[in-house]
């Protein structure tokens, strides 16, 4: 996928298999009521609707010639940044109710601005010290949101 | 229901409480700090923080809205000018001789001539507001469910067909917008679909998850790919533009406004365009053409006031249709929903102490944005220097938080983690994502619309042709779309199909 007509090749076709999970799962909706709407009726355009344009997507650029675009990928560096960050707020999302919302934090922003700039660690944790009390001040204490406070402060 | 001067003094008087005036300052400096910061848009801005307003009573919380977005439009061209960074695709054209005329020492009148021309845009567009939006309601009145859903096809119809080459990209975009919209209770017969027997689908797919996850998510994962670290080391002085400066741009200010304003109307014309169109026109009527991209500040006052005067245009088809017609309209719509208030005509009749309050607050925060970017200048050009590393980390805290505030489910984070990666795909393939995000937050409206619409016709699609209004609206939707083919079908290379999918 390397370059525009094969990526959208590729993803012609995923969409257009999208399409026909969305038709699928339609067809499981029951309910409705004479001269209603049935409640299938959207999700099953919407499905049709996928299957057209991702079908046509990837016939017209597989007919397409000429010159082509090359998609900007990252480098391998910067695919483990992207990794790295995405696994690190799954990380974030997931703790947050066991630790808490001060707490992850703490850790998610000290973790990352020391991943994203290794010679400052000692930025990354009064940073992060910071966001956590305001996180908790905030958040939790002043506005009273529903936000796990975690075991620190239950 | 229509215009008078007393509702637009109940309107001031309902702005200028303490507490209205309090949370509009604070809008517009969060807005101004969102339009400056990399990284951060309007759109992810006002998303992130919609569901921590909920704290504020609709009127002062909508305010706070508003004036988040007008100042982000504000503060949308400081990256543009001091660092030839656009932080968004309106900011492009202010960066070509804005940045120009920083490389002559000259950042701060640019920088100074932006909030002006904003300024004058911003009013004088809240005027024709004033006098447009209640006009257009009280013409809107009239719409039955089938006018309202054939004035939704036609928005969506034409913001796909802006896709251009990339009109099958653009429909696509919108399809999967529909269908996490869909995912839920069916709003009819309350039947569940697409659930999957799940309990948690079951409550649907909140549209906020999804702008933040396509917005902010992506922008940060793009950012941390380039690896963009510090920015930059330029010192603000003399923010004063001449008397000569502001004479020149005094035409540019007007010519632009009225470019904006109107263009702005429509859907899809959204801020990216408008301000090509009023640079364009600024070149094209200039005696002296040569000076634009070498440091015009009529380049500068151009875009940016027809910047404003989109951002301003776009609440005419929203306060009376309730109709979006960009992804930050769209946003702003889900909050008005979010506080029990349908937009539309009723608005003006229903709620007319709200709607005044917001519009003359409109008034007030272009004063307050004045005073804030003026003297200010020189911290706001600081601010851009705020590494990524930092940044990123916080807007990524911004967007946890503000997901997860507005329903208490962990379910919405990742669903605004699973959006962000479709975001970024979507923005390295090519896919406009203005399509998605405003059929996510119109679904449910175009489909119950749809359904009441063809109960009045037992069923039969012709209402929509038959009934004088709708039947327009379908006319020119179909229109869209068949230009949108058009365009597609002579489309020859791959590289073409997906240029024009900007947005």
């Amino acid at each position: 996928m390397k370059t525009q007509r094969a990526a959208d090749i590729a993803v012609g076709c995923l969409i257009a298999l999208f399409g026909i999970f969305i038709i699928y799962a339609s067809t499981f909706i029951t309910g409705g009521a004479a001269h209603r709407l049935p409640p299938r009726t959207f999700p099953m355009i919407v499905g049709i609707l996928l299957l057209l344009c991702g079908t046509g997507l990837a016939l017209k650029s597989w007919s397409l010639r000429g010159a082509d675009r090359v998609i900007p990928w990252p480098e391998k560096e910067g695919v483990r940044t992207i990794l790295v960050t995405l696994i690190s707020l799954a990380f974030y999302i997931a703790l947050m109710n066991r630790l808490g919302l001060p707490l992850a934090t703490f850790v998610y922003i000290a973790f990352s601005i020391w991943y994203l700039k290794r010679s400052k660690w000692l930025t990354a944790i009064v940073i992060s010290l910071i966001t956590a009390v305001i996180s908790y001040t905030l958040f939790i204490h002043l506005l009273g949101l529903s936000f796990p406070a975690g075991f620190l402060f239950e | 229901m229509g215009f008078s001067f007393d509702y637009l003094f109940q309107g001031f008087a309902t702005a200028l409480t303490f507490q209205n005036l309090f949370w509009a300052l604070v809008g517009c400096f969060i807005g101004t700090l969102v339009g400056v910061l990399p990284g951060i848009g309007p759109v992810s801005g006002i998303a992130i923080l919609l569901p921590l307003t909920t704290v504020l009573p609709p009127t002062s919380a909508i305010i706070m809205m508003a004036a988040i977005y007008y100042g982000a439009m504000y503060g949308g061209s400081t990256t543009a000018i001091v660092v030839n960074i656009p932080g968004e695709a309106s900011s492009v054209p202010t960066a070509l001789d804005g940045y120009e005329m920083a490389k002559q020492g000259k950042a701060g009148p640019a920088l100074a001539i932006s909030a002006i021309a904003s300024f004058v845009a911003g009013t004088l567009s809240v005027i024709a507001l004033t006098f447009f939006a209640p006009m257009l309601a009280e013409f809107a009145v009239v719409f039955g469910p089938p006018e309202y859903f054939a004035l939704m096809f036609m928005g969506l119809s034409l913001v796909i067909s802006l896709s251009g080459r990339a009109l099958l990209k653009g429909v696509i975009s919108m399809a999967i917008g529909l269908t996490a919209a869909l995912i839920g209770q069916d709003p009819l017969t309350g039947a569940s679909r697409l659930t999957f027997g799940t309990v948690t689908l079951n409550a649907g797919v909140e549209f906020i998850s999804v702008i933040v996850g396509l917005f902010a998510i992506s922008e940060v994962m793009i950012n941390v790919e380039q690896r963009i670290t510090a920015i930059s080391e330029m010192n603000i002085k003399n923010w004063m533009p001449t008397w000569t400066d502001i004479r020149q741009c005094t035409g540019a200010m007007v010519r632009s406004t009225a470019v904006g304003f109107f263009l702005g109307l429509l859907p899809g014309c959204a801020p990216s365009v408008t301000t090509f169109v009023a640079y364009d026109l600024e070149k094209r009527v200039s005696k002296h053409p040569e000076r634009f991209g070498k440091g015009a500040i009529e380049g500068v006052a151009a875009p940016e006031g027809a910047n404003n005067a989109t951002s301003t245009a776009g609440f005419v088809p929203l306060f009376s249709f309730g109709l979006p017609t960009a992804p930050s309209m769209a946003v702003m719509l889900g909050g008005l929903m979010m506080y029990g208030l349908q937009p539309g005509p009723m608005l003006f009749a229903q709620n007319p102490q709200f709607v005044w309050a917001v519009i003359a607050s409109m008034y007030i925060g272009n004063v307050m944005l004045l005073i804030l970017n003026l003297p200010l200048v020189g911290m706001w050009a600081k601010i851009v220097r705020i590494p990524f590393y930092i940044l990123g980390p916080m807007i990524v805290f911004c967007s946890v938080v503000g997901t997860y505030s507005i329903r208490f489910q962990i379910f919405d984070v990742w669903i605004m983690l699973l959006f962000g990666v479709i975001g970024y795909f979507m923005r390295k393939l090519g896919f406009p994502v203005a399509p998605m995000v405003l059929s996510s937050v119109l679904a449910q409206m175009l489909e119950t619309a749809l359904g009441q619409a063809l109960l009045m016709s037992q069923g039969s699609p012709l209402i929509f042709f038959t009934r004088p209004i709708s039947a327009v609206f379908m006319a020119l939707a179909l229109l869209s779309i068949g230009r949108g083919i058009w365009s597609q079908v002579k489309a020859k290379s791959p590289e073409a199909v997906t240029e024009d999918a900007e947005y």
